[in-house]
């Protein structure tokens, strides 16, 4: 009896230490982030969620700024990970709104559709929601949002008694307008360079046309008259003097900081942009509005691109139970409280009415409502094919080297053999 | 040829440096205060600041990244001429089967271009669980170094007189004794060289070290460098002093081993 | 006995020739795992469809350079990837000449003076991109400056190209004038002392003897500066990324990009292989000319 009895206490303990060794070390899930502008809130949230969940520990690791970079970062390493089952050493993703279909495409996701309640998207921004969602099954949450919209002068515009623009001409008559007194301002401001930001802009403008970079059966730029003259109208507001020429090599932060300092009178940029014209050294504080972006052609919205992020959890996660908390407190109302009071914009829509947060950011109502309008750039997993694809020819287009025609042709053709025979 | 006026060396010391002012520029840069960068002229400061060295070792992935290529630099070159020598000496002494063609091939493989080889790299190194380590760029840098180092050092164990590797034989020495007591002495200097011209070109390359070191503990510094984050706009207070600190091993190997760096470039220059 | 033309190996010739493997066959081996195989496997993979994101791998033959042919970004990177080729490599030889010939003569600080020309050689291409990323700011670069303009060197379409070729000129002439110094070295002065007592005055003494003494370096080093420029990555992918509107996307940009930043690993790879053809087939003309100015020698 004894030593059956010896041998069925050391397995015994054994089971126990085994179970023990698992549960006793807390897991960790690493976070991979941008780094966000001002006071980043991330750290507090991180605290925020291990005093909530004492058995887990998250590392944050910041990204590089640049979004392609960080597009090549992820892909690479999600990529990479397949080879050998080595997970790619990080559990909970920031993940641009263009990504995630891509990603979930290639498998790098894990599916959330189970582990998330009935309607849980449904508090946040429908465009959000539907960026989290890919061939009916949900593979990320929404974390922030973003719009296109257009920021202008609210002095200059009353003191020449000129309405906020609603069209292309009505936008150009105020340049000239407002030159005639300020004949060193530049006019309105974009984002020309290439790269994403160019598609933002691009699609913006073909959507004031009437048209989309994918038709509804897939085929690219299909309608080429209105295509062209998307192409046309980014290209004509530079040779009409309304846009400077620099615009062709600036990004969001260049224009920001023109308009910023009071150099231009429109500009077209995301939201988070509000916050630094709002801030105390700001040389156009409280002398900015909003509005929607302006149309082009009567009885057709133009609606601003949606942007942001949102939290993917990578499939080869070693503690998806732990990933998923984190994430799902990452985009509770909570935390997205906590983000709202910096400088990112939460994506659940009760934020923008919330009488706390209102009192630092009266405009949210007003981005809350161009939000509703906003559209989603393409959601396929070859966006960034798209896009890379006609960034090139909308630089071409817009700096004169080649004309809207040709750059719609060249467009077609090159991203037509790059889309064939892909669902 | 007639002996050339003082002058005229002064004359030439000068346009060479000023040849290198846009260096010279940068290493400026790196010292001037943020406020002062935009607002140019005047060119000089008012003040010398640390400021932008401070931002790079506390704020950014450099200092990682200039062990990370100090690591990486010295073990290619071992890599590279651990592999390199014996070949060489092989080639330069010993009856090597189709050494003709043999030589041919790694003269020829010199001039494969780095992106036409990258994409299968890639897909090796995923295949070996390699990606985003040392070994992937080292294994990809040493084997790209090492055509050169075999083709420099078969020149320079090549010119070692026949008459002392026959007597050492004569001696009783083995082949690796032959190796390691006459030739490796004798080409010493050669190897030097060929070991500079090596980490050198380790510490510079970007193409290999941007595709297969993927987070910032593994980025060399080259790839850091191109990465540099802005959040607001370009730092180029901070960018510039970040490339200063980049350029330190190739500053030191052109004023303290030029004469190594010099003979290492011309030996591959004579025709055969 | 031994038959005509062949004869047995000696034990000792045998176990030369044994010892002759053993030494070679570790680089051998690397060389073939590490850069023959992958030379043979990007062909293999420049005839497939591969995009890793949508799990698609077939064999497509030739599509995608049947495509090239009529792809307009491709001829496009083409006629940059020539002209960048071109003109840099004919600047850098005629200034490193001018600079050979200028140190040629230096007494005074002569390691100084090769210490500050090798210097831009020495940069890593990534600190030459930011170095001149700087200098050509629209604002405050000191190009800008000196000139008293407000050119957008990097944004313009017309003046990109000239402004990246400025920036390899100069991180490469020290190249070629550290290899025509080092020629100009071994002229002994005999040959200058004939040439000005058969009365030959400056410039012809470098025309029919300077020049042609130092024709055979410049040929090697035309070669060698071709062939990196041909293949040159870091200088135009950090200092432009190939814009604006692609005058600086050379095809090792265009084929980088579309490898690693839309995983299109066939595609990539079929312009890849376009380089490689390109080096090669530059590399063998040289070679012919290199081999028929030897025989005439």
């Amino acid at each position: 009896m004894r030593p059956i009895a010896a041998a069925l206490a050391a397995l015994l303990l054994l089971a126990g230490c085994s179970e023990r060794a698992s549960t006793d070390a807390p897991p960790t899930i690493v976070f991979k982030h941008a780094r966000m502008f001002g006071d980043d809130p991330v750290p507090r949230l991180v605290a925020a969620f291990q005093a909530k969940h004492p058995g887990v520990r998250v590392a944050t690791e910041a990204l590089g700024s640049g979004a392609d970079e960080q597009h090549q970062f992820f892909v690479i390493n999600l990529e990479g990970a397949g080879g050998r089952g080595r997970g790619p050493g990080f559990d909970v993703m920031m993940l641009d709104v263009i990504w995630v279909p891509e990603f979930a495409r290639a498998g790098w996701l894990l599916d959330l559709t189970a582990a998330l309640a009935p309607g849980e998207l449904d508090a946040h921004f429908p465009a959000a929601a539907d960026a989290a969602r890919w061939n009916g099954r949900v593979w990320a949450l929404p974390w922030n949002f973003n719009a296109g919209v257009l920021y202008y002068r609210a002095d200059l515009l009353a003191s020449h008694d000129l309405p906020v623009p609603r069209t292309d001409e009505a936008l150009a008559r105020a340049v000239a307008t407002v030159r005639d007194t300020h004949p060193k301002l530049d006019g309105y401001v974009w984002q020309g360079k290439q790269y994403e930001g160019l598609t933002c802009n691009l699609l913006e403008a073909l959507w004031a046309h009437d048209t989309s970079l994918l038709g509804p059966d897939g085929a690219v730029l299909p309608d080429g008259a209105r295509a062209e003259a998307g192409f046309a109208r980014l290209r004509g507001w530079i040779e009409r003097g309304i846009s400077p020429a620099w615009v062709s090599a600036a990004d969001e932060e260049l224009t920001r900081r023109a308009f910023g300092d009071g150099r231009a009178l429109f500009l077209r940029n995301w939201f988070y942009a509000m916050d630094l014209f709002e801030a105390e050294d700001s040389a156009v504080r409280g002398r900015v509005g909003i509005a929607p972006l302006p149309r082009a052609r009567d009885g057709v919205a133009a609606p601003g691109a949606t942007g942001g992020s949102l939290l993917g959890i990578s499939r080869a996660t070693r503690h998806p139970a732990a990933a998923i908390a984190f994430a799902r407190y990452l985009a509770s109302e909570e935390a997205q409280r906590v983000l709202a009071g910096g400088s990112v914009l939460p994506t659940r829509r009760a934020l923008y009415h919330d009488p706390a947060l209102l009192a630092k950011r009266p405009h949210l109502p007003r981005f809350h409502d161009i939000a509703l309008a906003a559209r989603p750039r393409p959601v396929t997993p070859a966006y960034l094919m798209l896009s890379t694809g006609v960034q090139p020819e909308a630089s071409a287009a817009l700096v004169g080297v080649k004309t809207p025609a040709r750059a719609v042709a060249d467009a077609r053709r090159q991203l037509g053999y790059a889309l064939r025979g892909l669902r | 040829m007639s002996r050339r006026h003082a002058l005229v060396d002064v004359a030439v010391l000068a346009a060479l440096l000023l040849y290198a002012t846009p260096f010279l520029w940068q290493v400026l840069t790196s010292f001037k205060p943020e406020a002062e960068l935009l607002r140019v002229p005047p060119l000089w400061p008012s003040r010398l600041t640390l400021a932008h060295y401070e931002v790079v070792f506390t704020q950014s992935t450099v200092p990682i990244a200039l062990w990370n290529s100090l690591a990486t630099g010295v073990m290619t070159t071992l890599l590279a001429c651990a592999l390199g020598v014996p070949a060489a000496f092989a080639l330069a002494t010993l009856p090597v089967p189709a050494a003709g063609g043999l030589m041919l091939a790694i003269v020829a493989s010199t001039a494969f271009p780095q992106i036409a080889t990258v994409s299968p790299l890639y897909l090796l190194m995923r295949e070996l669980g390699l990606r985003d380590t040392w070994t992937a760029v080292v294994l990809a840098d040493a084997s790209f170094a090492l055509p050169f180092v075999i083709w420099l050092m078969t020149r320079f164990m090549r010119e070692v007189p026949k008459a002392l590797s026959e007597a050492a034989a004569l001696d009783g020495c083995g082949r690796i004794g032959t190796l390691v007591r006459i030739h490796l002495p004798l080409t010493a200097p050669g190897l030097a060289s060929v070991a500079l011209l090596t980490f050198l070109f380790a510490w510079n390359e970007f193409l290999f070290a941007f595709t297969f070191t993927a987070t910032e503990a593994s980025r060399t510094v080259p790839v850091a460098l191109a990465l540099f984050p802005g959040v607001f706009e370009v730092p180029w207070g901070d960018i510039a002093a970040a490339s200063i600190l980049a350029s330190i091993p190739p500053v030191v190997i052109v004023i303290g081993f030029q004469r190594w760096l010099v003979r290492g470039l011309l030996a591959g220059s004579l025709t055969e | 006995m031994p038959s005509s033309g062949r004869h047995r190996l000696t034990r000792r010739e045998r176990a030369e020739r044994r010892a002759a493997i053993a030494f070679v066959t570790p680089a051998v081996v690397t060389l073939a795992a590490l850069t023959a195989a992958p030379a043979l496997w990007v062909f293999w993979l420049s005839l497939r469809e591969r995009l890793p994101v949508f799990g698609i791998d077939r064999f497509v033959g030739g599509a995608h350079y049947a495509f090239f042919a009529t792809d307009p970004r491709f001829w496009s990177a083409l006629r940059v990837t020539g002209t960048f080729t071109l003109v840099s490599v004919a600047i850098e030889l005629v200034l490193g000449v001018a600079v050979a010939l200028a140190l040629r003569g230096q007494r005074i600080g002569r390691r100084t003076a090769l210490a500050l020309l090798l210097l831009a050689w020495a940069l890593p291409g990534v600190v030459t991109a930011r170095v001149f990323e700087w200098l050509y700011q629209p604002v405050a670069g000191l190009v800008n400056v000196v000139l008293g303009a407000q050119l957008n060197w990097l944004g313009d379409p017309s003046l990109a190209l000239p402004a990246l070729i400025a920036a390899d000129v100069w991180r490469t002439m020290p190249f070629v004038a550290l290899f025509c110094y080092a020629r100009l070295l071994t002229i002994p002065p005999a040959v200058y002392e004939a040439a000005s007592v058969d009365g030959a005055g400056a410039v012809a003494t470098l025309r029919f003897v300077t020049l042609p003494m130092l024709a055979p370096v410049l040929l090697v080093t035309m070669l060698f500066r071709t062939l990196d420029a041909l293949r040159a990555f870091d200088i135009m992918y950090v200092l432009t990324g190939g814009g604006p509107a692609g005058m600086t996307e050379t095809l090792t940009v265009y084929a980088y990009r579309s490898l690693f930043q839309t995983l299109r690993l066939g595609f990539g790879s079929a312009l890849g292989v376009v380089v490689f053809a390109l080096v090669m087939l530059v590399a063998a003309a040289y070679l012919g000319v290199l081999r028929r100015q030897d025989r005439a020698a």
